[in-house]
């Protein structure tokens, strides 16, 4: 049996790394690793080059809207944007977390600044509102129940496709339709911060499976983790919001 | 006569909280006075003959300590906000509690106010200050204070309405600090560490040398015991012995230091002073069978790491609280960033209690930062917690509490008759 190896690509990882979002590298990481799976974290950034089958997984997290700015600027001279979107039409998973999500979808208005270009990945569009969503959020999704946290005042609309999951307590994409996030093929985009992925494991554990399944082209089984500690911590989350 | 209804609403307020333990009364006589007389800070302030203002995310509380200290250590009169309430109720309370119905108000020299990063900006212009200082400004609740971004540039438009009599101050290696450099018209001087950079989160985060108009040279530090260095400022150099540890304290103590040389305190007679000093609340805290660190964002908490970690022996034991009420910041993400890593080799045998209302979400984190899963015991019950971890404990407790894990800390502390109740503490 030969050893499996991941790279997870952190995309702007040096830009876009606020609100703890590292804790889902970390979450996938460890877990790939308990497993006897190894993992390289790569860093992806402005000026970069990006090509077919460098990265396995790719991670988007949140920035401040000035790097927003330059972020999208990037993505979209250095081809990166477009590479993305091949590689996710593959089936590489992605999971992308607030400012990253916003920049995955078809643009982002900003307040007083300019319209941000997005890349068209997600079939969704961003504008910006003086409201400021802000709180615990649990949502009702195809992974079962998942808790997060969001601070968000950009209003994502889907255009079309499907949202990760139905707000039960929070606000969501909008505040309005009770849709959170987003999901295309393999790929995620949704606005809980938390980190998202230690306390939500099925959700961890699948975007390993399908990039391991992308990567050897063979169907994967992995192997079960003791997860006592990370339902726990969800559980606090639902008690507290009083559901479930 | 607005004025005086306000002052004496606030005081019945201040009586009635603290006959009935509500709490210290460091913040609702205030909240009720400002209602009736929202001019009050202002007002009362300028009989005040000195003001100096201390913000930032991190050490306002040590440095604000440090510098009352130096002060009353010279004979000073000094009023400050002392327990942690950096709003404006939490001044106007203070300036409420020692008003005099005298020609005179206050027979006082000096105010030392600690503003928070977003209190600032209201308040500062009312104190019409001597001095401001700036620490340092780190990612810190986002869910309160927004982005870095936002808080340095709310900073700056501050600034540009301060008169320039004020003397201002800042971090000279805090590179988002250092902007604020261009804001002010009038006189800036810088502080900081030689050859240190200091833990930062912004790109582009070097630091331009030889520019620092008090800076620490030859660090040494020492453990949990302190650290010393030589200030060195105005072509001169003296030696301080710091007692707390840390460099994130060497920065509070330049800040300190700075002000009081302002003042035209010598510095020989601050050296001396700092023999005394004791840390405030929960800020390296030393119990009879261990130490207090406040933990309340990932700055802080590396920088607490960074001198806990080389000192945990195996018989030590960690007791970590997180909570998430509004003062501790409601957003727990923030631990993610912390790097709980840096202190998992050398409690590699030690026993990791776990408790607060986020207890849980802790207990994952110390998991993926690889801590044996089997070490960990979470008790989401901080007086149980507590009492659990102390059972057979033969080395030392170190305790790691958000800010209102904290405050309950003291009360347990305080029922268990382990110290005196924090409004009572001397100041």
């Amino acid at each position: 049996m030969t050893i499996m190896k991941l790279i997870i690509g952190y995309l702007y990882g040096d830009l876009m790394n606020i609100y703890g979002d590292t804790g889902n590298i970390i979450a996938l990481k460890k877990r790939a690793e308990w497993r006897g799976i190894g993992v390289k974290v790569k860093n992806i950034s402005a000026g970069d080059k990006l090509k077919k089958g460098d990265v396995d997984i790719f991670f988007f997290g949140g920035g401040q809207d000035q790097i927003q700015e330059l972020v999208a600027k990037d993505m979209g001279e250095s081809g990166k944007g477009k590479v993305i979107k091949k590689e996710i039409a593959r089936g590489v998973p992605l999971l992308a977390i607030c400012g990253g999500y916003q920049l995955l979808g078809d643009f982002y208005n900003l307040h007083k600044g300019p319209k941000l270009p997005g890349i068209g990945l997600f079939p969704a569009y961003t504008l910006a509102s003086r409201d400021r969503m802000i709180g615990n959020i649990v949502i009702e999704s195809m992974f079962g129940r998942l808790a997060g946290f969001e601070n968000h005042s950009g209003k994502t609309y889907l255009r079309k496709g499907l949202p990760l999951g139905m707000v039960i307590k929070g606000f969501g994409n909008n505040g309005k339709d009770q849709t959170e996030g987003c999901i295309y093929k393999n790929a995620i985009g949704c606005y809980m911060h938390g980190s998202l992925l230690p306390k939500n494991p099925k959700l961890a554990d699948w975007l390993l499976k399908k990039a391991l399944e992308v990567k050897y082209g063979k169907k994967v089984d992995l192997k079960p983790l003791n997860d006592t500690l990370e339902l726990q911590a969800r559980r606090q989350v639902f008690k507290k919001l009083k559901c479930g | 006569m607005r004025t005086l209804a306000a002052i004496l609403l606030g005081r019945a307020v201040s009586y009635l909280t603290k006959l009935f333990r509500f709490g210290g009364g460091s913040a609702a006589p205030g909240l009720f006075a400002l209602k009736i007389d929202p001019g009050l800070v202002a007002k009362l302030s300028q009989r005040i003959p000195k003001n100096i203002i201390i913000t930032g995310t991190n050490g306002k509380t040590t440095t604000a300590r440090m510098l009352a200290h130096f002060t009353k250590a010279n004979g000073l009169k000094v009023i400050r906000n002392h327990t942690g309430s950096n709003l404006e109720r939490g001044i106007a309370s203070t300036l409420i509690s020692h008003y005099t119905l005298n020609p005179r108000p206050y027979t006082l020299d000096l105010g030392i106010w600690e503003l928070d990063e977003a209190a600032f900006n209201a308040v500062a212009p009312k104190l019409n200050p001597d001095i401001i200082v700036f620490l340092n400004v780190f990612r810190d609740q986002l869910d309160r204070y927004g982005e870095i971004d936002t808080v340095v540039k709310h900073w700056c438009q501050t600034l540009k309405n301060i008169p320039t009599k004020t003397q201002v101050l800042i971090n000279g290696d805090d590179a988002n600090i250092l902007k604020l450099a261009s804001c002010f018209k009038g006189k800036v001087q810088k502080f900081g560490v030689k050859d240190y950079k200091i833990l930062g989160e912004s790109i582009g985060h070097l630091k331009e040398k030889g520019d620092l108009d008090f800076e620490a040279k030859n660090v040494k530090l020492n453990g949990l015991n302190g650290s010393s260095f030589s200030l060195s400022f105005n072509r001169q150099s003296s030696v301080i012995r710091l007692p707390v540890p840390g460099i994130y304290h060497i920065y509070d103590a330049l800040a300190a230091l700075a002000c009081a040389t302002h003042l035209n305190l010598p510095v020989c007679r601050l050296s001396n002073a700092l023999k005394t000093f004791s840390p405030a609340f929960g800020r390296v805290e030393k119990l009879p069978f261990g130490y207090i660190f406040l933990i309340k964002n990932p700055a802080g908490a590396i920088q607490v790491f960074e001198t806990l970690a080389p000192n945990i022996k195996p018989e030590d034991r960690l007791l970590l609280a997180l909570n998430d009420n509004i003062a501790d910041g409601t957003d727990v993400s923030w631990i993610w960033d912390g790097e709980f890593e840096k202190c998992r080799v050398q409690s590699a045998k030690c026993r990791v209690f776990v408790s607060g209302s986020r207890a849980y979400d802790l207990a994952v984190r110390l998991k993926y930062a690889e801590f044996n899963p089997k070490q960990i015991i979470v008790e989401p019950d901080l007086e149980k917690a507590f009492k659990q971890a102390r059972v057979g404990l033969k080395g030392r407790l170190f305790i790691l509490p958000t800010y209102t894990a904290m405050l309950e800390l003291q009360s347990i502390l305080t029922k268990s008759g382990l110290k005196k109740q924090y409004w009572e503490e001397e100041n």
